[in-house]
């Protein structure tokens, strides 16, 4: 069936009151009498705290209260698990510790929160946190992740042992076996750094506790709402219908505005309820170094056992993960590099082991991508070197390792993410990487280009880095079609909105099915009064599991439209068209109803409705797939390396990605050209400086880097369709895809572009200056 | 973070110390310093006033002097603490007679710097301390000069 609205280039209905300034954020909403609210966060990374004497802060004029951990009582309670360790994994080991709303009795990481002050207005509430007295016994701190499990270690959590948080081994096959019989083995050490998400809008909270009605609402920058108010409501003792949480338009999610219960999102209601009276709490972009998560930090051994035509026989990687100073979210990010550190290929004997580590640095979640990036730097790093070291062409032994498309759906024989068994639903990865190739020139680049530019002196190289990326994991999301008596569409879904096109992409669904224009489409995402069941938006799931959930209750309201116009219309279903916001008879155009007509007729004012009927042309349907699905893409660019400042030029840029069913091609170029940016930052610019006493030294744009305008090259997007046989849409998700395969890429287009250095990139992310390092002592070798 | 240096000072070794272990004269010679009490005989108290870059802010603090060894050398302890952060640091003084009137001053330490001035002004941190130690031993050096011009 050719479709109207699914997979055209629509404008996105919500960009006139994004783009005019009308739309609402945390920070916008403004209520009578509402107080706000300031943290006093710690200086040290880890300290024991001895005493807090908030006297002199209380009596500022201005401040109405401060609380610390004393003043919560029993209401002080870590925040809750939020991803138990896999069920089904065999000997995992997870000591499971969770962030605290205020300290109480030892400081863990920089910007942890202490006490909190109430005030008038946040410049007097800033005034007072300077006027707390505390006092501190500074301890040493766990910075690096191996020495951090050496034996007398200061200790992060003193009840451990140790700074083991978790520890998890996976086998496929049996490499050691497969290495005995390999004619070459690699092994290296991979390091990965630590960068921050750097949403364009910080956190915020404003939470509103109503006695006289006794209700809670809250605002919150949070990408996953539901979870938000049911643990509210657990922490406070009140009935889930008390609490309504609100994620209006957020300016960026990325991953650590997931259900943290973070220390804020635990303080600001718990205090609304103490007052009574409206506080928010906005976070400032220091804060947001300190205090939000990060991710990336790892340090891998891995070896590669391969045939000397380059068939992979068997991979090991035996890798640290931090995780900060807690480890709320689990295994979530080192289950996925484990997942992803086979990439595309046939490997049959895989050994993964990781050890997760507690450090006194910010708490670690996931980042767009979410450990994926990392396994996919892994084994594009591997086949690269083998590449060279068996005279391979690198584009050769990719081909020769890709699982073949007769091979889907492909079992990985280790678990995922979401503790499901690790099954490739569906790929065809040789067209996509074909088709990059194409578009990017690849053999006339090498050939010719090249050589004349490398004969003018230039430094150029290009890059080809396929990956795969998990997406779509449940466990379920849900949405409620409604037709109104205006003859237009309402739908409400449970997960939150950043940015993602949620109110076009997910209208058009629904306008495919019931006929209507995508802009009499009103999509409300993130307002659990609207909608009160579902997880989140993470893990690149919006658009497969929410929009085959809106599928899916677009399908049942269409048939109820379609059985009572039958009826009106006196004409059997399969002789009706849905078109326009009219039911047609299909030969007698001007024999028609329109849908706000039958809404009213569904919902009757007087007379009898049929037993066993429902009122309205309205249903709710879920969606939960067994697993998620995975898409795939390759990447290619051509760059120049300026072999004085060692600054790089991106010359050409193309992604070609395959996500299934493409529901909108403008918002999905727009989630490729983000992912790159972030890519980019992760490959080039993007690094957290800690010291040896776990001092952040670089928490302000002046000094952490995010790619802007100057540094992004212009991007040529391909696309190829293989439908999930997952879902009815056939839709994969893309919001990660971007970000996943650059660092890769970036490495092997370096390398290619210095041609005459033995220069070989084991870690990300680079700098200018650390490639320049680099090559200072390969001169020294 | 490490700091190193020398200098050369126009006068004797007796006199340098004298200054040295002059509250008053540190005060003068620190940029910056609002205050400096002697609350023991190894010990003083004081605030300093500090800019780094974006950064602003009044540290207060102690200094501890231990391990003298008239007029040769001796250690500094220092910890100061902020709205801005904190700062602590530990180094050793050496003067070396050189004759002719003139003292070599030898500093090695190292400084621990926390908070907002070490997430935002870690990149000025260098410079602003090198400045602020040479500015130091400048007016210290000229301080010296008009001392021995006076008696």
């Amino acid at each position: 069936m050719t479709k109207k609205f699914i997979g055209k280039r629509i404008v996105r209905n919500e960009d006139p009151q994004l783009l005019t300034g009308q739309a609402q954020f945390v920070d916008d909403v403004e209520i009578p009498g509402m107080l706000h609210a300031a943290f006093l966060r710690s200086d040290y990374a880890h300290a024991r705290l001895l005493s807090i004497d908030v006297s002199k802060a209380c009596q500022r004029p201005g401040v109405v209260a401060v609380f610390t951990a004393e003043d919560m009582g029993d209401d002080w309670q870590p925040g809750p698990p939020l991803v138990s360790p896999p069920p089904t994994a065999k000997d995992v080991i997870f000591n499971s510790r969770r962030q605290v709303p205020l300290v109480k009795d030892k400081i863990r990481h920089t910007g942890e929160a202490i006490a909190v002050v109430i005030a008038e207005s946040r410049y007097i509430a800033e005034d007072a946190v300077d006027d707390i007295l505390v006092e501190l016994e500074p301890l040493e701190a766990v910075v690096d992740l191996e020495r951090g499990l050496e034996a007398g270690s200061p200790l992060v959590h003193d009840d451990l042992e140790s700074n083991l948080a978790a520890h998890l081994l996976q086998k496929k096959g049996d490499y050691e076996t497969a290495r005995q019989k390999a004619d070459l083995v690699i092994k290296r050490r991979i390091v990965i750094g630590r960068g921050a998400a750097a949403a364009m809008e910080n956190r915020g909270i404003v939470a509103n506790w109503d006695a006289k009605s006794q209700h809670l609402t809250i605002w919150d920058t949070t990408q996953a709402p539901i979870p938000i108010r049911n643990g509210t409501a657990a922490r406070l003792g009140l009935s889930e219908h008390q609490v309504r949480v609100i994620a209006p338009f957020i300016g960026g999610g990325f991953g650590p505005k997931m259900m943290m219960f973070y220390a804020e999102e635990m303080v600001i209601p718990w205090v609304s309820k103490e007052l009574s009276r409206p506080i928010k709490w906005i976070e400032d972009r220091r804060e947001n170094f300190y205090a939000t998560t990060q991710e990336r930090g790892q340090i891998h051994d891995v070896e590669i056992a391969l045939s000397s035509d380059g068939y992979i026989l068997g991979l090991k990687d035996v890798f640290l993960h931090d995780t900060g100073a807690y480890d709320p979210y689990g295994l979530t990010i080192p289950l996925n590099t484990q997942c992803h550190a086979m990439g595309g290929y046939d490997i049959k004997n895989f050994t993964t082991e990781v050890s997760v580590v507690f450090t006194n640095k910010t708490l670690v979640t996931p980042v767009r991508g979410a450990g994926r990036p990392q396994g996919i730097f892994i084994i594009e790093r591997l086949l690269d070197i083998a590449s060279r070291e068996l005279g391979i062409d690198r584009i050769e032994i990719r081909k020769r390792n890709f699982i073949p498309p007769d091979a889907f759906p492909y079992e990985h024989k280790i678990i995922d993410q979401a503790f499901a068994p690790l099954i490739l639903d569906s790929g065809n990865y040789l067209p996509v990487m074909e088709k990059a190739l194409e578009m990017i020139g690849y053999e006339e680049f090498v050939k010719e280009e090249q050589p004349r530019l490398r004969s003018e002196g230039k430094y150029v190289g290009i890059g080809i880095a396929p990956f795969i990326e998990s997406t779509g994991v449940g466990p379920y999301e849900g949405a409620r079609v409604t037709v109104e008596a205006s003859g237009k569409i309402s739908v409400a879904t449970g997960i939150g909105t950043q940015g993602q096109g949620h109110f076009t992409a997910f209208a058009q669904i629904v306008a495919e099915q019931v006929g209507v224009a995508v802009k009499d489409v009103r999509i409300v995402t993130g307002d659990t009064t609207e909608f009160h069941w579902g997880t989140g938006t993470f893990a690149s799931r919006g658009a497969v599991v929410a929009g085959n959930a809106i599928h899916a209750a677009s399908s049942i309201v269409r048939k109820k439209i379609l059985e009572l116009a039958s009826k009106v219309l006196e004409t059997p279903i399969d002789e009706l068209e849905l078109d326009d916001g009219l039911v047609r008879v299909a030969d007698i155009p001007h024999k028609s109803i329109s849908l706000g007509e039958l809404a009213l007729l569904a919902n009757p004012l007087r007379g009898a409705v049929e037993p066993g009927t429902e009122p309205g042309l309205e249903a709710t349907a879920y969606f939960g797939p067994n697993y998620g699905a995975t898409a795939f893409g390759t990447h290619a660019m051509i760059l120049e390396v300026d072999p004085e400042t060692m600054m790089i030029k991106i010359k050409r840029y193309v992604t070609v990605e395959d996500c299934g069913t493409v529901l909108n091609p403008l918002i999905l170029e727009g989630q490729i050209h983000g992912g790159v940016s972030m890519g980019i930052g992760n490959a080039y610019y993007e690094q957290l400086h800690f010291d040896e006493n776990g001092q952040l030294l670089n928490a302000s744009f002046a000094d952490y880097l995010i790619p802007s305008a100057t540094e992004m090259p212009r991007m040529e997007v391909g696309h190829i369709e293989t439908r999930s046989s997952l879902n009815e849409l056939g839709t994969k998700g893309v919001g990660e895809a971007g970000t996943i395969p650059v660092p890769a890429l970036f490495a092997q287009a370096i390398e290619n572009a210095l041609y005459d250095h033995e220069l070989e990139i084991l870690e990300m992310p680079l700098s200018p200056n650390r490639l320049f390092e680099f090559l200072n002592e390969e001169k020294s070798r | 973070m490490k700091i190193e240096g020398e200098y050369t000072f126009d006068g004797p070794r007796e006199d340098l110390w004298e200054l040295v272990r002059d509250p008053e004269v540190l005060a003068t010679c620190l940029p910056g310093t609002q205050s400096v009490q002697k609350m023991s005989d190894n010990e003083y108290a004081g605030e300093i006033k500090v800019r780094i870059g974006p950064i602003s802010g009044t540290f207060s603090g102690q200094l501890f002097v231990t391990n003298e060894v008239p007029p040769v050398s001796c250690t500094l302890t220092v910890e100061g603490k902020g709205k801005v952060g904190f700062l602590k640091g530990i180094g050793n003084i050496d003067m070396i007679d050189q004759g002719e009137g003139k003292t070599l001053m030898k500093y090695t330490g190292e400084v621990q710097i926390g908070g907002k001035v070490a997430s935002v002004g870690q990149r000025l941190f260098d410079t602003v301390s090198k400045g602020m130690t040479r500015q130091g031993l400048d007016k210290l050096n000229e301080i010296l000069q008009t001392r021995r011009t006076k008696n």
